[in-house]
Protein backbone atom coordinates (compact mmCIF):
# COMPACT_ATOMS: atom_id res chain seq x y z
CA UNK A 1 0.00 0.00 0.00
CA UNK A 2 2.66 2.49 1.04
CA UNK A 3 4.64 1.54 -2.05
CA UNK A 4 2.09 3.52 -4.08
CA UNK A 5 2.72 6.78 -2.23
CA UNK A 6 5.92 7.82 -3.98
CA UNK A 7 5.06 7.06 -7.63
CA UNK A 8 1.60 8.63 -7.21
CA UNK A 9 3.08 11.80 -5.67
CA UNK A 10 5.64 12.18 -8.46
CA UNK A 11 3.02 11.55 -11.15
CA UNK A 12 0.66 14.18 -9.70
CA UNK A 13 3.39 16.79 -9.62
CA UNK A 14 4.68 15.97 -13.10
CA UNK A 15 1.21 16.05 -14.62
CA UNK A 16 0.48 19.34 -12.85
CA UNK A 17 3.64 20.83 -14.30
CA UNK A 18 2.62 19.62 -17.78
CA UNK A 19 -0.82 21.22 -17.41
CA UNK A 20 0.71 24.48 -16.25
CA UNK A 21 3.32 24.33 -19.01
CA UNK A 22 6.23 24.58 -16.56
CA UNK A 23 9.69 23.20 -17.34
CA UNK A 24 9.81 20.39 -14.76
CA UNK A 25 13.34 19.34 -15.74
CA UNK A 26 15.05 22.62 -14.90
CA UNK A 27 13.07 23.12 -11.67
CA UNK A 28 14.04 19.66 -10.50
CA UNK A 29 17.71 20.46 -11.16
CA UNK A 30 17.42 23.71 -9.20
CA UNK A 31 16.01 21.84 -6.24
CA UNK A 32 18.55 19.02 -6.33
CA UNK A 33 21.42 21.49 -6.47
CA UNK A 34 20.76 22.56 -2.90
CA UNK A 35 21.28 18.98 -1.63
CA UNK A 36 25.08 19.34 -1.67
CA UNK A 37 25.03 22.69 0.19
CA UNK A 38 22.68 21.19 2.70
CA UNK A 39 24.94 18.22 3.35
CA UNK A 40 28.02 20.45 3.64
CA UNK A 41 26.23 22.19 6.49
CA UNK A 42 24.88 19.01 8.08
CA UNK A 43 27.84 16.66 7.75
CA UNK A 44 30.01 18.03 10.62
CA UNK A 45 27.12 17.41 13.04
CA UNK A 46 26.58 13.90 11.70
CA UNK A 47 30.22 12.99 11.99
CA UNK A 48 30.79 14.45 15.44
CA UNK A 49 27.82 12.64 16.97
CA UNK A 50 28.32 9.31 15.21
CA UNK A 51 32.00 9.16 16.16
CA UNK A 52 31.07 9.79 19.78
CA UNK A 53 28.28 7.19 19.89
CA UNK A 54 30.51 4.57 18.29
CA UNK A 55 33.31 4.87 20.88
CA UNK A 56 30.74 5.16 23.68
CA UNK A 57 29.34 1.77 22.68
CA UNK A 58 32.63 0.11 21.70
CA UNK A 59 34.26 0.76 25.08
CA UNK A 60 31.31 -0.77 26.91
CA UNK A 61 30.44 2.45 28.75
CA UNK A 62 27.03 2.49 27.10
CA UNK A 63 26.18 -0.98 28.44
CA UNK A 64 27.53 -0.11 31.90
CA UNK A 65 25.51 3.09 32.18
CA UNK A 66 22.43 1.22 30.95
CA UNK A 67 22.65 -1.47 33.62
CA UNK A 68 23.14 1.27 36.19
CA UNK A 69 19.95 3.18 35.34
CA UNK A 70 17.88 0.15 34.29
CA UNK A 71 15.98 -0.01 37.63
CA UNK A 72 14.58 3.48 36.98
CA UNK A 73 13.11 2.45 33.64
CA UNK A 74 11.81 -0.80 35.10
CA UNK A 75 9.95 1.23 37.70
CA UNK A 76 8.27 3.10 34.81
CA UNK A 77 7.06 -0.15 33.25
CA UNK A 78 9.74 -0.42 30.59
CA UNK A 79 11.63 -3.74 30.35
CA UNK A 80 15.14 -3.32 31.75
CA UNK A 81 16.64 -5.14 28.74
CA UNK A 82 15.65 -2.12 26.63
CA UNK A 83 17.53 0.52 28.60
CA UNK A 84 20.39 0.83 26.13
CA UNK A 85 17.92 1.22 23.28
CA UNK A 86 16.08 3.97 25.15
CA UNK A 87 19.36 5.67 25.96
CA UNK A 88 20.84 5.69 22.48
CA UNK A 89 17.66 6.13 20.43
CA UNK A 90 17.70 9.95 20.75
CA UNK A 91 21.37 10.09 19.76
CA UNK A 92 21.89 7.80 16.82
CA UNK A 93 19.52 6.13 14.37
CA UNK A 94 22.13 3.68 13.07
CA UNK A 95 23.45 2.84 16.54
CA UNK A 96 20.02 2.18 18.00
CA UNK A 97 18.95 0.17 14.96
CA UNK A 98 21.91 -2.15 15.62
CA UNK A 99 20.71 -2.50 19.21
CA UNK A 100 17.16 -3.24 18.01
CA UNK A 101 18.50 -5.96 15.74
CA UNK A 102 20.41 -7.41 18.68
CA UNK A 103 17.27 -7.39 20.86
CA UNK A 104 15.29 -9.29 18.21
CA UNK A 105 18.11 -11.84 17.93
CA UNK A 106 18.45 -12.29 21.71
CA UNK A 107 14.86 -12.16 22.96
CA UNK A 108 12.87 -12.87 19.78
CA UNK A 109 10.76 -10.47 17.71
CA UNK A 110 7.39 -11.70 19.03
CA UNK A 111 8.11 -11.60 22.76
CA UNK A 112 6.91 -8.72 24.91
CA UNK A 113 10.45 -7.35 24.96
CA UNK A 114 10.66 -7.57 21.17
CA UNK A 115 7.31 -5.84 20.68
CA UNK A 116 8.16 -3.20 23.23
CA UNK A 117 11.47 -2.54 21.47
CA UNK A 118 9.62 -2.17 18.14
CA UNK A 119 7.29 0.35 19.70
CA UNK A 120 10.11 2.36 21.26
CA UNK A 121 12.06 2.53 18.02
CA UNK A 122 9.00 3.13 15.86
CA UNK A 123 7.37 5.84 17.93
CA UNK A 124 10.46 7.96 18.58
CA UNK A 125 12.99 10.00 16.68
CA UNK A 126 16.71 10.72 16.91
CA UNK A 127 15.93 13.84 18.96
CA UNK A 128 19.47 15.21 19.18
CA UNK A 129 20.21 14.55 15.52
CA UNK A 130 16.98 16.18 14.33
CA UNK A 131 17.54 19.29 16.44
CA UNK A 132 21.20 19.67 15.41
CA UNK A 133 20.34 19.26 11.73
CA UNK A 134 17.35 21.59 11.78
CA UNK A 135 19.49 24.35 13.28
CA UNK A 136 22.51 23.69 11.08
CA UNK A 137 21.72 26.42 8.52
CA UNK A 138 20.16 28.95 10.83
CA UNK A 139 21.49 31.72 13.07
CA UNK A 140 19.61 30.21 15.98
CA UNK A 141 21.99 28.15 18.10
CA UNK A 142 20.43 27.76 21.54
CA UNK A 143 17.31 25.64 21.80
CA UNK A 144 16.31 26.61 25.34
CA UNK A 145 13.71 24.12 26.60
CA UNK A 146 13.13 22.29 23.29
CA UNK A 147 15.31 19.23 24.01
CA UNK A 148 14.02 18.45 27.53
CA UNK A 149 10.44 18.82 26.25
CA UNK A 150 11.07 16.52 23.29
CA UNK A 151 12.80 13.89 25.44
CA UNK A 152 10.18 13.91 28.19
CA UNK A 153 7.29 13.69 25.69
CA UNK A 154 8.96 10.82 23.86
CA UNK A 155 9.59 8.94 27.10
CA UNK A 156 5.99 9.44 28.23
CA UNK A 157 4.78 8.20 24.83
CA UNK A 158 6.94 5.07 25.19
CA UNK A 159 5.71 4.39 28.73
CA UNK A 160 2.07 4.67 27.68
CA UNK A 161 2.70 2.65 24.52
CA UNK A 162 4.39 -0.19 26.41
CA UNK A 163 1.57 -0.20 28.96
CA UNK A 164 -0.90 -0.53 26.06
CA UNK A 165 1.12 -3.41 24.62
CA UNK A 166 0.40 -5.42 27.77
CA UNK A 167 -3.34 -5.24 27.13
CA UNK A 168 -3.63 -5.04 23.33
CA UNK B 1 24.10 18.69 23.40
CA UNK B 2 27.70 19.87 23.80
CA UNK B 3 27.77 18.79 27.45
CA UNK B 4 26.33 15.37 26.72
CA UNK B 5 28.81 14.93 23.92
CA UNK B 6 31.72 15.86 26.17
CA UNK B 7 30.61 13.56 29.00
CA UNK B 8 30.12 10.62 26.63
CA UNK B 9 33.49 11.11 24.98
CA UNK B 10 35.38 11.66 28.25
CA UNK B 11 33.91 8.58 29.89
CA UNK B 12 34.50 6.44 26.80
CA UNK B 13 38.12 7.59 26.39
CA UNK B 14 38.90 7.07 30.08
CA UNK B 15 37.48 3.57 29.92
CA UNK B 16 39.52 2.90 26.80
CA UNK B 17 42.71 3.97 28.66
CA UNK B 18 42.03 1.53 31.48
CA UNK B 19 40.82 -1.40 29.41
CA UNK B 20 42.08 -1.36 25.86
CA UNK B 21 43.54 1.89 24.42
CA UNK B 22 43.65 0.53 20.87
CA UNK B 23 39.85 0.48 20.68
CA UNK B 24 39.72 4.30 20.79
CA UNK B 25 40.98 5.17 17.34
CA UNK B 26 39.35 2.20 15.61
CA UNK B 27 35.95 2.99 17.11
CA UNK B 28 36.16 6.72 16.38
CA UNK B 29 37.20 6.06 12.79
CA UNK B 30 34.47 3.47 12.37
CA UNK B 31 31.91 6.01 13.58
CA UNK B 32 33.29 8.69 11.28
CA UNK B 33 33.23 6.30 8.34
CA UNK B 34 29.60 5.41 9.07
CA UNK B 35 28.77 9.11 9.01
CA UNK B 36 30.40 9.50 5.60
CA UNK B 37 28.39 6.56 4.26
CA UNK B 38 25.22 8.03 5.73
CA UNK B 39 26.04 11.47 4.32
CA UNK B 40 26.48 10.04 0.82
CA UNK B 41 23.16 8.25 1.10
CA UNK B 42 21.46 11.38 2.40
CA UNK B 43 22.83 13.56 -0.43
CA UNK B 44 21.05 11.21 -2.82
CA UNK B 45 17.85 11.24 -0.75
CA UNK B 46 17.87 15.02 -0.32
CA UNK B 47 18.69 15.52 -4.01
CA UNK B 48 15.60 13.59 -5.07
CA UNK B 49 13.27 15.21 -2.53
CA UNK B 50 14.54 18.77 -2.89
CA UNK B 51 14.07 18.39 -6.63
CA UNK B 52 10.57 17.11 -6.02
CA UNK B 53 9.71 19.91 -3.60
CA UNK B 54 11.09 22.59 -5.92
CA UNK B 55 8.70 21.26 -8.52
CA UNK B 56 5.86 21.06 -6.02
CA UNK B 57 6.48 24.69 -5.15
CA UNK B 58 6.66 25.93 -8.74
CA UNK B 59 3.41 24.27 -9.87
CA UNK B 60 1.59 25.80 -6.92
CA UNK B 61 0.74 22.60 -5.03
CA UNK B 62 2.88 23.70 -2.09
CA UNK B 63 0.74 26.81 -1.65
CA UNK B 64 -2.37 24.67 -1.83
CA UNK B 65 -1.17 22.35 0.94
CA UNK B 66 -0.11 25.34 3.01
CA UNK B 67 -3.60 26.79 2.63
CA UNK B 68 -5.20 23.53 3.73
CA UNK B 69 -3.03 23.24 6.82
CA UNK B 70 -3.21 26.94 7.60
CA UNK B 71 -5.59 26.74 10.61
CA UNK B 72 -3.39 24.14 12.34
CA UNK B 73 -0.15 25.92 11.53
CA UNK B 74 -1.46 29.31 12.57
CA UNK B 75 -2.40 27.87 15.95
CA UNK B 76 1.00 26.22 16.42
CA UNK B 77 3.23 28.91 14.94
CA UNK B 78 1.95 32.32 15.94
CA UNK B 79 3.09 35.25 13.85
CA UNK B 80 5.05 33.27 11.26
CA UNK B 81 5.40 34.46 7.66
CA UNK B 82 3.54 32.85 4.74
CA UNK B 83 6.81 31.60 3.32
CA UNK B 84 7.74 29.94 6.62
CA UNK B 85 4.26 28.42 6.91
CA UNK B 86 4.69 26.88 3.48
CA UNK B 87 7.88 25.06 4.50
CA UNK B 88 6.33 24.02 7.82
CA UNK B 89 3.33 22.50 6.04
CA UNK B 90 5.65 20.67 3.62
CA UNK B 91 7.69 19.40 6.55
CA UNK B 92 4.67 18.16 8.45
CA UNK B 93 2.97 16.49 5.50
CA UNK B 94 6.20 14.71 4.51
CA UNK B 95 6.57 13.48 8.10
CA UNK B 96 2.97 12.31 8.24
CA UNK B 97 3.17 10.16 5.12
CA UNK B 98 6.34 8.56 6.44
CA UNK B 99 8.90 10.37 4.29
CA UNK B 100 11.06 11.49 7.21
CA UNK B 101 14.15 12.05 5.08
CA UNK B 102 12.17 14.25 2.70
CA UNK B 103 10.91 16.24 5.67
CA UNK B 104 14.39 17.16 6.89
CA UNK B 105 15.40 19.65 4.15
CA UNK B 106 11.99 21.33 4.49
CA UNK B 107 12.47 21.57 8.25
CA UNK B 108 15.88 23.18 7.82
CA UNK B 109 14.40 25.83 5.52
CA UNK B 110 11.48 26.36 7.88
CA UNK B 111 13.79 26.95 10.87
CA UNK B 112 15.77 29.45 8.82
CA UNK B 113 12.60 31.44 8.15
CA UNK B 114 10.98 31.00 11.57
CA UNK B 115 14.11 32.05 13.45
CA UNK B 116 15.23 35.59 13.95
CA UNK B 117 18.72 37.06 14.15
CA UNK B 118 19.07 36.09 17.78
CA UNK B 119 21.14 33.19 19.00
CA UNK B 120 18.51 31.61 21.22
CA UNK B 121 15.47 30.01 19.65
CA UNK B 122 12.04 31.66 19.66
CA UNK B 123 8.88 29.73 20.46
CA UNK B 124 8.14 28.94 16.81
CA UNK B 125 11.53 27.33 16.27
CA UNK B 126 11.17 25.35 19.50
CA UNK B 127 7.71 24.21 18.42
CA UNK B 128 8.95 22.91 15.08
CA UNK B 129 11.91 21.10 16.64
CA UNK B 130 9.68 19.50 19.29
CA UNK B 131 7.04 18.40 16.76
CA UNK B 132 9.69 16.88 14.49
CA UNK B 133 11.68 15.34 17.34
CA UNK B 134 8.63 13.64 18.85
CA UNK B 135 8.15 11.94 15.49
CA UNK B 136 5.00 12.39 13.46
CA UNK B 137 5.77 9.25 11.52
CA UNK B 138 2.79 6.93 11.57
CA UNK B 139 4.23 3.95 9.74
CA UNK B 140 7.66 2.76 10.95
CA UNK B 141 8.54 0.74 7.85
CA UNK B 142 12.13 0.01 8.94
CA UNK B 143 11.00 -1.66 12.16
CA UNK B 144 8.31 -3.72 10.44
CA UNK B 145 10.67 -5.10 7.82
CA UNK B 146 13.35 -5.79 10.43
CA UNK B 147 10.87 -7.66 12.64
CA UNK B 148 9.71 -9.67 9.65
CA UNK B 149 13.32 -10.55 8.87
CA UNK B 150 13.65 -11.93 12.41
CA UNK B 151 10.74 -14.31 11.79
CA UNK B 152 7.89 -12.41 13.40
CA UNK B 153 4.50 -13.99 12.71
CA UNK B 154 2.69 -10.67 12.54
CA UNK B 155 5.37 -8.02 12.12
CA UNK B 156 2.95 -5.10 12.25
CA UNK B 157 1.01 -6.10 15.38
CA UNK B 158 2.57 -3.35 17.52
CA UNK B 159 1.32 -0.63 15.16
CA UNK B 160 -1.78 0.53 17.02
CA UNK B 161 -0.07 1.12 20.40
CA UNK B 162 2.88 2.57 18.47
CA UNK B 163 0.67 5.11 16.70
CA UNK B 164 -0.99 6.00 19.99
CA UNK B 165 2.43 6.48 21.59
CA UNK B 166 3.56 8.69 18.69
CA UNK B 167 0.45 10.84 18.78
CA UNK B 168 0.50 11.14 22.57
CA UNK B 169 4.16 12.14 22.63
CA UNK B 170 3.56 14.82 19.99
CA UNK B 171 0.49 16.17 21.81
CA UNK B 172 2.36 16.27 25.14
CA UNK B 173 5.23 18.03 23.37
CA UNK B 174 2.96 20.67 21.83
CA UNK B 175 1.16 21.23 25.14
CA UNK B 176 4.44 21.59 27.04
CA UNK B 177 5.79 24.11 24.52
CA UNK B 178 2.55 26.11 24.70
CA UNK B 179 2.78 26.07 28.50
CA UNK B 180 6.49 26.86 28.76
CA UNK B 181 6.26 29.66 26.20
CA UNK B 182 3.94 31.42 28.66
CA UNK B 183 6.33 30.91 31.56
CA UNK B 184 9.39 31.92 29.53
CA UNK B 185 8.07 34.38 26.94
CA UNK B 186 10.18 35.34 23.92
CA UNK B 187 10.33 39.05 24.64
CA UNK B 188 11.92 38.75 28.04
CA UNK B 189 14.76 36.48 27.01
CA UNK B 190 18.31 37.61 26.60
CA UNK B 191 19.80 36.83 23.24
Amino acid sequence: MTAYVVPVLFLIVLIASLLKKKDAYSYFIDGSRSAIDLMVGVFPYLMTVMMCVQIFRATGVSAAVSSFIAPVFELLGLPKQLTELLLLRPLSGAGSLAILDNIYATYGADTFIGRCASLIYGSSETVFYVSAIYLSQSKTKKLRYALPVALVSTLLGCIIGCALLRVL
Amino acid sequence: MSKIWLIMLLSALTTALVRDPSVAISAMLAGAKDSVDLAMELVAVYGVWLGFFALLDKVGIADLIAKLLKPVIKFLFKGSSDEAQKYVSMNMSANLIGLGNAATPMGINAVKLLGDEKESANTNVIMLVVISATSLQLLPTTVISMRAAHGSINAADFLLPCMIATVISTIIGIALVKLLSRIFPDSKRKS
